[in-house]
């Protein structure tokens, strides 16, 4: 699966400002708005919480993979993004998450959608890459190491 | 008007009266026996199925053979008596051993058959993945062809290798019953190895270029049998008319049956689909037969047509009990075909030819995968799962005896090649699976291991209702779910180089899938279990079981 197609420069954000699960999901869904990839922001915060509050999706090793179905997107459409002090996101490990890959995806629509989460979750399952993506001071740093 | 110019035509009346009733009677009789001779095939190939599969671990389709063979007319059928009609299978004087009637249901029993293979077809899938799946298959059908074609010639069967006989041998030869493999190999977990995605995929290919050789194959013996010369001139031309035929035909088909299901959809009654396919296909089998084909090809391609559409779960759903109560029909009514006698003098040939079938399949197949990916364990491994033959071999060695291009003894030979190659193909699976990988060793540092994670369900119902949410789960991602057709409920799901096995036994699923894919699996079957918790969370609200029960059966008793 070609990463490339879905993460583009301007829905990576290199330092998360909020402090909270909440924050973050929001900030990442504002940028994703804010980029012209879709309306209807509030939806999408909705469907995101939703789906953490099911379960979090606080991984091991400082990753974190928010994602929900909502019609206020017509295609998969993601965000990426750093924070280097990290929060508590309700990891699996209870360590802090650092790296953020928020995804959002039409309710009833086929389309590549957990392969787009488990594609990157396999790129992140590289400890230097995360140590990497940890220090790039860059979007396109970022991208780069994400995508190639 | 005097009673003497009416007598003879009241003789007239009477006498077709007598003729009518007796003709009624003889109508009756006919009808008689053949509801009993289906009451005891059906009984039978069911039990006979059940048994081996159950006890032997074989396919149900031998069993299915060999109850045919109990009870034919060469058998204990010539010996069970009905009252005042004779032996309930008597053996026929003249063309095939049974009665016109009972092949007539065995013939639509392999259009259903053969309907039902081309709608598993999974061409895109196939176009896809596998150029070694297209040389693997490629390879076995030519070398089993030429070989069994050959051996009719070398033991004096035939007096060439174009002879009709020559011909049918050959294309006995030829088609891999890739299911008794796919069952093997997904019990020991390595459907989703390159071996397993390799022989799938060369199966593919194995079944559409074996129809095509069919169709040439028919068309020629049917020339040579009305006595005309052969030349290659008129093999080029029967050559031509069958895979124009075939070409037209199916390029037709996958261009209109989006348009066809499209518009039968919108009549929005799923019956209307089924039986409008079902008589497409029976009416382009008609129409190949009367093109000089047989008629499995019309039907084949109709299916191969509709695999494409949106509308084929439907169709091979709704047509599984057709399927399942006819094609166990077909395989005993094969096995009744089996004259003992005639056998005994071909055995010795019998043995040499599924020597050959089975020594064609490996080097054929083997070879291949040798020259390009595979090891030589690996190779073994791809020649021996492509091994097994099955319906198709049936099929034609039918169609060859019924249209005289091959004798009582050559049918004989034909079912006792299918019986040892599905039956020595398991073990030697099994066995050949053993050990290191099977691909070369350049190519072995960038293959990984399988993984293999089960899961438990407290339920049957709970593991059987999440699988038919991960298979549209998948669907919905734009996977390829293919079921396989074995006795658990099983999936290989693929997509690009993805490929991995889901599988259901009881309330315990399984999925085995190389583990750097491993990703996407469980992801994707968590984000499944979480959708699940949901639906249970939201059966809390129902209304409470008491409320319910008494709405419903409160007021039965009053």
């Amino acid at each position: 699966m070609n990463l490339k197609k879905i993460l583009t420069k301007d829905s990576i954000l290199p330092e998360l400002k909020a402090d909270t699960k909440k924050g973050v999901i929001e900030e990442m869904i504002s940028l994703l708005v804010a980029a012209g990839k879709f309306s209807g922001k509030t939806a999408a915060v909705q469907a995101v919480l939703a789906r953490e509050e099911k379960m979090s999706t606080g991984m091991q090793n400082g990753i974190a993979i928010p994602h929900g179905k909502t019609d206020a997107v017509d295609q998969l459409v993601a965000a990426v993004g750093i924070h280097h002090a990290g929060i508590d996101f309700a990891a699996m490990d209870a360590k802090p998450s650092h790296i953020f890959i928020l995804t959002l995806s039409p309710e009833n629509r086929a389309g590549p959608h957990i392969q787009f989460l488990a594609e990157i979750s396999k790129v992140l399952s590289r400890p230097n890459l995360r140590e990497k993506l940890l220090n790039a001071a860059s979007t396109d740093e970022i991208l780069n190491l994400l995508t190639v | 008007m005097t009673p003497v110019t009416h007598a003879p035509e009241t003789a007239n009346v009477v006498v077709q009266a007598v003729q009518q009733a007796a003709q009624a009677h003889s109508h009756t009789e006919v009808m008689t026996v053949l509801v009993l001779q289906l009451a005891m095939i059906i009984i039978c190939a069911r039990l006979g199925g059940f048994l081996f599969q159950r006890f032997l671990k074989l396919p149900s389709v031998l069993g299915e053979l060999v109850s045919g063979m109990v009870i034919g007319p060469y058998a204990l059928g010539a010996r069970i008596p009905l009252p005042g009609i004779g032996p309930l299978f008597a053996t026929q004087t003249i063309g095939l051993p049974v009665s016109s009637e009972l092949y007539a249901i065995a013939t639509v029993a392999s259009i259903v058959l053969l309907f039902l293979s081309g709608l598993e077809t999974d061409l895109r899938t196939f176009l896809r993945y596998s150029v070694v799946g297209s040389i693997v298959g490629l390879g076995g059908l030519l070398f089993s062809f030429i070989l069994g074609d050959l051996c009719a010639v070398w033991f004096g069967l035939a007096p060439s290798f174009m002879h009709p006989t020559a011909l049918f041998l050959g294309t006995i030869s030829t088609a891999t019953s890739v299911g008794i493999t796919a069952r093997i190999l997904t019990e020991k977990h390595k459907m989703s190895s390159p071996e397993g995605v390799t022989i799938l995929a060369g199966a593919v290919i194995d079944d559409v270029l074996g129809i095509v050789v069919l169709a040439i194959v028919v068309g020629m013996a049917k020339v040579e049998s009305s006595g005309v010369a052969m030349e290659w001139s008129h093999i080029g031309i029967i050559a031509a008319k069958a895979l124009s035929f075939w070409l037209v035909c199916t390029a037709l088909g996958l261009l209109l049956a989006r348009k066809l299901t499209g518009s039968l959809k919108r009549l929005g009654s799923p019956e209307v689909i089924v039986s409008v396919s079902l008589g497409l296909a029976m009416l382009l089998a008609g129409l190949s037969e009367m093109a000089g084909l047989a008629m499995i090809i019309g039907a084949y391609i109709m299916g191969l047509s509709l695999s494409r559409t949106d509308v084929v779960q439907e169709l091979q759903n709704r047509l599984q009990g057709v399927y399942d109560m006819l094609v166990p029909i077909f395989f005993c009514v094969m096995g009744m075909m089996v004259d003992f006698s005639a056998m005994r003098h071909a055995l010795v040939f019998g043995l040499i030819y599924s020597a050959v079938a089975i020594f064609a399949k490996i080097i054929g197949c083997g070879l291949p995968a040798y020259l390009t990916q595979f090891n030589f364990r690996g190779s073994l491994r791809i020649g021996l799962g492509m091994l097994p033959r099955g319906e198709v071999a049936l099929i034609v060695a039918g169609i060859g005896l019924s249209s005289h291009a091959i004798g009582q003894d050559i049918f004989g030979v034909a079912i006792l090649m299918t019986i040892l190659t599905t039956m020595i193909a398991p073990p030697l699976l099994v066995r050949s699976f053993r050990g290191e990988s099977g691909l070369k060793d350049h190519i072995q540092v960038t293959e990984e291991k399988e993984e293999t994670f089960t899961l438990e369900f407290p339920s049957m119902d709970i593991a059987e209702f999440l699988m038919q949410r991960l298979v549209r789960a998948f669907q919905r991602e734009e996977f390829f779910v293919n079921r396989l057709h074995l006795e658990m409920e099983a999936y290989q799901v693929r997509k690009d180089d993805l490929s991995f096995t889901l599988t259901r036994e009881d309330g315990r699923i399984t999925i085995s899938v190389p583990s750097d894919q491993q990703y996407v699996a469980r992801l994707m079957i968590f984000e499944e279990l979480l959708s699940l918790s949901d639906l249970l969370e939201a059966s809390k609200n129902m209304k409470s079981l008491d409320v319910m029960g008494s709405e419903l059966i409160g007021n039965l008793f009053c």
